[in-house]
């Protein structure tokens, strides 16, 4: 391809990343430096009064509760994500179907998804009810409202963001791999713990980032399934937008959010010493 | 499909871009405050076309159309937004020549507190916030202070809102409604920290739900939300706190960019007419602001006690008021401590 038509063939993708990226980000970063306007909105003067704010234990708080929900979230995943998406790599007809299944809550809004587990975990939902007929149970379980349902939401709605990369990077694995290992006397989990596993790092990195960050930010599940006795750092920065009308503020904690997460990607690049992803 | 029988409906949708365009009027409102056939009447008797949007809260309203070029015309916020909102100089000075039933408005809300002269705003529905309770579950709850009785451990939730929760803290501790100095914000929040731990959820309309299921004893919720639910569950009971409650108004107003004020107090007067507002009442279960309406209503509307209090009780209601700046700062912090705690 000449460089004039690659420039070209650039030019569409780059100008939206510009608008939809570069711009709202510029917008946040004055925002962040202006004062609260008392019904909304932002006005003069400029200030550093919002980076100050967040040195306050109580963000810091809400924002390490929320790196720790995440974390924990992406951890289930990966649990539940590997074993899946091993047996799908491995399975030789029903690929496609298996896949399909996968990708099939997709086609169901989010937020109703999430109000199904409400009525799945309320008292008197179909949980608790079952455990009740059979006799399991003779009061219902609190299952609903608490930090359990807050990670059991974010599992459920991220899962097929860490199977998918965890597919591809398994799918490309040459089954003569693990044969030659156990020619060469490994036993099964040998084979796993030091062939399989290893050479799926990139696609473990890459299921990691996938469900840690959108975790990190999300304020429909935390909202929903923690009944508002919790907050979490996406809740938080949602509340400053409308009930607390902090614009400023609300930039200001999304602006810090960001950098946390590049930070620790940066830290993560300069460690393996090898291009991200 | 044939050349023909596609060529015609293409002709007439070009015809249909040539004719003059018909009027339409942008309104922008509460979810529940239109039945069935408000808009479509109103259409057929004026020609006026009506483009419905909804909101579900006060901010979310206000954080649309402070950018003045909202392309509104007309809105609904409660009493407590019409200050604010007046003075960023969002709306528009209503024509009273033009509102030709504003006499029929009843006499509490002819001359409000917050809009003396109606200048700015017409109050249309009101209501009040208290305590729905489920009197198979537990004793009902008379006072607000009540929910603060470890009696009702994980059976209770209260609004997820700091204006609703802290209120009903102050008013368990005999303050007024709306105190805002830093002494009364930091005492209500004690208060509503002690409650946490008694609290299943801070829900809004989800509560609803919960009750009529019968999972909540009860519950801090809007008299609409109340006699919802009451309406599908009627064992339930709609009280209103011994120790005081509050009481809100929503007011139509025309916003300044309107380029439609004609028509927007032509609908405006539309809704302050006596069937209109009955038929409104009637299906919604919201309580008019119109005098005579309530005769109008089906039997069983019209002796709601949940949407009309009698006067005596209504003595113990306060309105809400906007909070000065400071303190709306100093609450919106406590509220975020609240929540994390």
């Amino acid at each position: 391809m000449t460089g004039r038509l690659r420039t070209l063939a650039l030019a569409p993708a780059a100008t939206l990343l510009a608008l939809t990226v570069g711009a709202p980000f510029l917008i946040l970063a004055a925002y962040a430096c202006l004062s609260r306007g008392v019904y909304g909105g932002v006005m003069p003067p400029w200030t550093l009064e919002n980076w100050q704010r967040l040195a306050d234990p109580l963000y810091a708080g809400i924002l390490a509760r929320s790196f720790l929900v995440a974390a924990l979230s992406t951890l289930l995943c990966l649990l539940l994500a590997f074993p899946l998406a091993l047996y799908i790599a491995r399975s030789t007809r029903r690929k496609n179907l298996l896949l399909a299944l996968v990708m099939l809550p997709f086609w169901t809004s989010l937020l109703v998804r999430t109000w199904a587990w409400m009525f799945l975990l309320r008292d008197t939902g179909l949980v608790n009810m079952l455990l009740m007929k059979a006799g399991l149970i003779s009061a219902p379980l609190p299952l609903l409202y608490n930090w359990g349902a807050v990670v059991l939401g974010l599992v459920y709605a991220h899962l097929p963001f860490m199977v998918l990369p965890l597919y591809a990077a398994l799918e490309r694995q040459d089954p003569a791999l693990a044969e030659a290992a156990a020619d060469l006397g490994a036993r099964e989990w040998q084979a796993f713990w030091r062939v399989t596993l290893p050479l799926a790092a990139p696609g473990i990195r890459a299921g990691v980032l996938l469900t840690f960050i959108p975790c990190l930010g999300t304020f429909l599940i935390p909202d929903l399934l923690g009944g508002g006795r919790t907050i979490l750092v996406g809740t938080f920065i949602q509340n400053q937008f409308t009930t607390a009308r902090d614009w400023p503020f609300g930039s200001a904690v999304s602006l810090a959010l960001m950098a946390v997460v590049l930070v620790l990607l940066w830290a993560e690049v300069r460690r393996r010493k090898e291009p991200l992803l | 499909m044939t050349r023909r029988t596609f060529f015609l409906p293409a002709l007439s949708g070009l015809a249909g871009c040539l004719r003059p365009r018909r009027r339409r009027l942008n309104v922008f409102n509460w979810s529940n405050y239109t039945a069935r056939q408000t808009l479509p009447r109103f259409e057929r008797e004026t020609g006026i076309e009506v483009r419905l949007g909804v909101y579900e809260s006060d901010e979310e309203m206000l954080a649309r159309v402070l950018s003045g070029n909202s392309g509104w015309d007309v809105a609904f916020p409660s009493n407590y937004y019409i200050g604010p909102m007046r003075d960023l100089g969002l709306l528009a000075r209503l024509d009273h020549r033009r509102l030709s039933r504003l006499d029929a408005l009843e006499a509490r809300f002819a001359r409000p507190s917050w809009d003396p002269g109606l200048d700015h705003c017409v109050p249309l529905y009101w209501g009040s916030s208290g305590i729905l309770a489920n009197p198979q579950l537990a004793p009902v709850p008379e006072a607000y202070s009540s929910l603060w009785d470890p009696l009702y451990a994980r059976r209770i939730t209260m609004l997820d809102d700091p204006a609703e929760v802290y209120g009903a803290a102050l008013k368990k501790l005999g303050r007024p409604l709306n105190a805002s100095a830093p002494a009364d914000l930091q005492a209500a929040h004690t208060e509503a920290l002690r409650q946490k731990p008694l609290l299943r959820a801070y829900l809004n309309a989800e509560a609803r739900d919960l009750m009529v299921a019968g999972e909540l004893a009860a519950c801090q919720t809007w008299a609409t939300t109340a006699q919802q639910a009451i309406s599908s569950a009627p064992h339930l009971r709609y009280v209103y706190p011994e120790d005081g409650f509050a009481l809100y108004a929503d007011c139509a107003v025309i916003l300044r960019e309107s380029r439609r004020k004609d028509l927007a107090s032509l609908f405006l007067d539309y809704l302050l007419r006596a069937d209109v507002a009955a038929e409104i009442a009637a299906e919604t279960f919201t309580a008019t602001a119109i005098a005579g309406v309530r005769k109008l209503l089906p039997e069983p509307v019209a002796r709601m006690e949940t949407l009309f209090p009698s006067e005596e009780t209504l003595r113990r209601g306060e309105w809400f008021e906007p909070l000065p700046a400071a303190a709306q700062r100093l609450r919106d912090r406590l509220w975020t401590e609240l929540k994390s705690a």
